[in-house]
């Protein structure tokens, strides 16, 4: 975020980026990402998880820009006017104090409450939203709770913070529940006697069932027995990634580190959905910085960085098709080890 | 465009404490805790038991647990009489007087400025320990309080020298030499700071054009070279120029020798080579002799390779 850097850091680093053969301090082009490790299943008592890190050396003790990411499912009440399935989806975003330690702990909030509101707006966007949220229609759904926490912060943190959710959204696994439902016995004389609390609410109602027909009847529900620890969330696709343009003058360069953060006057984070191959959809786009930009240098720059994304999102799909493959193979040979 | 990785899997062995290739024969040896065995050479884990608080006081880096001394750090254990202590391996900075540093100014105080020198607590450049404007030995006025911000501003970057320490423990540096002063022309690396060597001058210069400023504290300020007779204030000190927060023109050759050089440092100090002058030279003629991009060197196989070739016998 905020790190200091000296006048003579600053106008070196812009007449890199200005010059005819730019070069950033690391040698990287200006299109150019760091390494990002990137693994699931991560935290065992979450329905999913991820750790992601920009730009640590594999060797390497620490360093980087390192975020967790873990979903959590909830059951919660399907409250009138969210219609059938229900199902909310609620981000939440803390920073490490050891992340920030030139921060007190009131910027924290604020920096924490805007990496919140980015993720939280954006993920929980309709267009977005997971068709599985629902255990029981108008009674009960699943609230999804994504959580994240800043460990490190070595600049670009809006593209880990996306890059992390998604990979947790992508390795949650929703329980499979079957709803159960009662079913009053045929005869009225076997009535009252099995199960008292249903006749009682019966009787208050009045003993005309009509009313009552086209009200779904399920009341509660169970977890079925199931091969693992549930279905994936649907619509894992669909989860967006975000590139970030790190905008100065004419030129802009992608995953910045702090000192580049420090030295341009503007970002530009896009958040873009693949539906399919070929489709892509704007899901957010934001203004970090003091910098200003003309709407036509929007456009190109909108133009220019679906490529990027495009190229974020192939490369995560795969790395995340990986990581399925890798923890898959890892069960298997522990129960191969044990019987 | 982009590339992933995995993190590295954890290895299983906790316990055990990873030595030198040379030095582990010495140390599997040694399985009786004697009061020879406690050589400086040997690596400790944290709570690995050295010896028994009968004999040994406790020092830095040690506790006592029933009587007896254990590590509480990974690192080097430093024996003075009866005082064994355990200086770990990676710390915050402890200044001596004498050393060179490079700092970033924090914060800027009346009569001071807070320095950043990667130490415990920051250190203090008194504003009478810097070289000001109109002849070397002047009193500091008024006026000189007032326009501090126009020397060292909160971000700066400066090279100093440790002048003395406060009762607190706190360094104070000075700058009041023509070799120190406020940095410019080029970037900064940070390294843990046992990896700087004491050396016979922290100031190199390779001969791709790049200088070095090897800063004891683990900051290490890569920067365009400039010839001995244009440095300022040779001739009559030159504030304007001292003070400067100008760069000058850099061609693209410079620009891509600092940025190898600076990847070169990262990747030495992530395979934990401890940097000297001789060793970064020819570790830049290895990476100009494999003719690979600039940011190559810091690929695993690239890095793995290069300090093979510095470690092998020639």
């Amino acid at each position: 975020m905020m790190a200091s850097i000296s006048k003579s850091e600053k106008a070196y680093i812009q007449a890199s980026l200005l010059s005819s053969n730019p070069l950033r301090a690391d040698g990287r082009g200006l299109h150019d990402y760091r390494t990002v490790s990137l693994e699931t299943g991560v935290a065992p008592l979450a329905n999913g998880s991820a750790r992601v890190n920009f730009g640590k050396a594999v060797d390497e003790g620490g360093g980087g820009t390192e975020v967790l990411a873990a979903t959590k499912l909830e059951i919660e009440d399907v409250k009138p006017g969210e219609g059938e399935e229900g199902g909310r989806i609620v981000c939440t975003v803390t920073c490490s104090p050891a992340a920030y330690p030139q921060l007190s702990s009131n910027a924290l909030d604020e920096l924490q409450y805007d990496y919140t509101t980015i993720l939280h707006q954006t993920l929980s966007h309709p267009s977005l939203h997971p068709t599985d949220l629902g255990i029981i229609p108008y009674k009960k759904s699943w609230l999804l709770n994504v959580d994240l926490v800043v460990l490190s912060d070595a600049g670009n943190i809006y593209d880990a913070l996306f890059m992390s959710a998604r990979a947790a959204l992508w390795d949650t696994k929703v329980p499979v529940t079957r709803a159960v439902q009662y079913v009053p016995p045929q005869s009225d004389g076997a009535r009252g006697k099995t199960d008292t609390e249903d006749t009682m609410e019966v009787e208050g109602v009045g003993s005309s069932s009509l009313d009552t027909r086209h009200m779904p009847t399920a009341s509660d529900f169970e977890l079925s027995d199931y091969w693992d620890e549930g279905a994936p969330l649907s619509g894992r696709e669909k989860w967006p990634v975000c590139v970030t343009l790190n905008i100065h003058s004419t030129a802009y360069f992608l995953d910045a580190t702090l000192l580049e953060e420090a030295s341009i006057p503007l970002k530009l984070l896009v958040v873009y959905t693949f539906t399919s191959p070929t489709s892509s959809s704007i899901q957010a786009l934001r203004l970090v910085g003091p910098g200003e930009l003309q709407l036509p240098q929007i456009e190109k720059l909108l133009q220019e960085s679906e490529p990027f994304a495009r190229q974020l999102h192939t490369a995560l799909n795969t790395k995340l098709k990986d990581e399925d493959i890798r923890r898959n193979q890892k069960a298997r040979d522990r129960f191969a080890l044990r019987s | 465009m982009i590339s992933f990785a995995s993190f590295p899997t954890q290895t299983q062995n906790y316990g055990i404490t990873k030595h030198h290739p040379d030095v582990q024969d010495d140390v599997n040896m040694d399985i009786v805790f004697d009061e020879e065995d406690l050589s400086s050479k040997r690596l400790t884990c944290p709570g690995e038991v050295l010896t028994s608080s009968q004999t040994f006081m406790r020092g830095h880096g040690t506790y006592v647990v029933d009587e007896e001394v254990i590590s509480s750090v990974a690192g080097t254990i430093e024996k003075v009489n009866k005082l064994i202590s355990v200086r770990a391996v990676r710390t915050r900075y402890n200044p001596e007087v004498g050393d060179l540093i490079v700092g970033r100014i924090a914060e800027v105080q009346p009569k001071r400025w807070k320095v950043d020198a990667n130490s415990r607590q920051d250190a203090v450049l008194m504003l009478s320990s810097v070289n000001l404007p109109g002849g070397v030995q002047r009193r500091k006025l008024e006026s000189d309080e007032l326009q501090m911000r126009t020397f060292f501003e909160e971000g700066d970057l400066l090279v100093a020298e440790v002048q003395a320490f406060f009762a607190d423990g706190a360094m104070s540096i000075h700058t009041r030499s023509l070799k120190y002063g406020k940095l410019r022309n080029g970037q900064l690396v940070v390294v843990p700071p046992v990896l700087i060597r004491r050396l016979k001058s922290h100031f190199v210069t390779l001969p791709c054009g790049v200088d070095l400023i090897l800063g004891l504290n683990g900051y290490i300020w890569v920067s365009k070279h400039v010839k001995d007779n244009e440095q300022e204030g040779e001739e009559g000190f030159d504030a304007e120029a001292v003070y400067s927060n100008r760069n000058d023109a850099i061609d693209d050759a410079t620009r891509s020798a600092i940025a190898r050089v600076s990847n070169i440092i990262r990747t030495l100090a992530t395979y934990f080579v401890p940097l000297t002058d001789a060793v970064l030279l020819e570790a830049y003629e290895w990476c100009v002799e494999q003719e690979g991009g600039v940011a190559d060197v810091l690929q695993q196989d690239v890095g793995e390779a290069l300090v093979a070739a510095l470690n092998a016998p020639r």
